[in-house]
């Protein structure tokens, strides 16, 4: 893939991604096909910051778990009213730190 | 999620379960009225889960009928309590994946549509219930 491609990927996509994992990235997407870019579109994505506001109306209910992909600890949370109300203010801090690795893990499939 | 660390999360969340129940046990007998559930304590009305709590206290008293009474998610909580320190232990001991692998198949299962959308009824149904009970 030309790095002009990589870097409008990375330009419009770098607030989804841990800033340690651009660099990893940008390696793979450069020796990565030029197929691959409508793969790269079509992922789905999720923003850090709606997962963030999510959790902070809605933690305790597990919803943030959820919308991100982590079920199980969804329904430990659901089930916990948010660990006691201690796990949902830890997910506070964590969410978006969470977000964004599965939001590689969703990358990781395609590199 | 890696295998080391759903077992390790398990394990502390079991601790915290199993000593935060003991302690509410004998909190109960002077009818302490603590709850750390957030979503009530702003709201002032019950949460999915309000009440699981006095539901597996219930059930260890032997009351089947008031522990669903109170709240059926305390059966599956209860549940979990009972079986997850079981299954952890022989994990662990025996250096196997069968809970985490059957963690990875339930979160599969509970992706299906059909079954994600009837299980959201059931759990907004019961908070009708608990907040009609007022818990």
């Amino acid at each position: 893939m030309d790095s002009q491609k990589v870097d409008m990927f990375l330009m419009t996509n770098a607030k989804y991604f841990q800033a340690k994992h651009l660099n990893y990235i940008r390696e793979r997407l450069q020796v990565a096909d030029d197929s691959k870019w409508p793969l790269l579109q079509s992922a789905d994505l999720k923003d850090p910051t709606t997962s963030l506001i999510i959790s902070i109306f809605a933690g305790s209910l597990g919803i943030d778990r959820f919308i991100i992909g982590d079920t199980g600890l969804g329904v430990g949370k659901l089930l916990t009213c948010g660990g006691l109300g201690i796990w949902a203010i830890v997910d506070w801090f964590l969410i978006s730190d969470a977000t964004k690795a599965k939001n590689m893990e969703k990358l990781q499939m395609f590199l | 999620m890696t295998r080391n660390r759903l077992y390790l999360f398990l394990f502390l969340g079991l601790i915290a379960g199993y000593s935060y129940v003991l302690w509410e046990s004998y909190v109960r007998i002077f009818n302490h009225p603590f709850t750390p559930c957030i979503f009530k304590n702003t709201t002032g009305i019950a949460c999915p889960s309000c009440g699981v709590t006095r539901s597996v206290l219930l059930l260890m008293q032997g009351g089947l009928t008031s522990a669903i009474l109170m709240n059926p998610l305390g059966l599956v909580v209860a549940a979990i309590m009972a079986i997850a320190p079981l299954w952890l232990l022989y994990d662990v001991s025996l250096k196997k994946n069968t809970l985490y692998n059957s963690y990875l198949k339930t979160e599969k299962v509970l992706r299906i549509p059909w079954i994600a959308i009837l299980l959201f009824i059931l759990i907004a149904a019961n908070w009708a219930w608990n907040i009609h009970k007022g818990l």
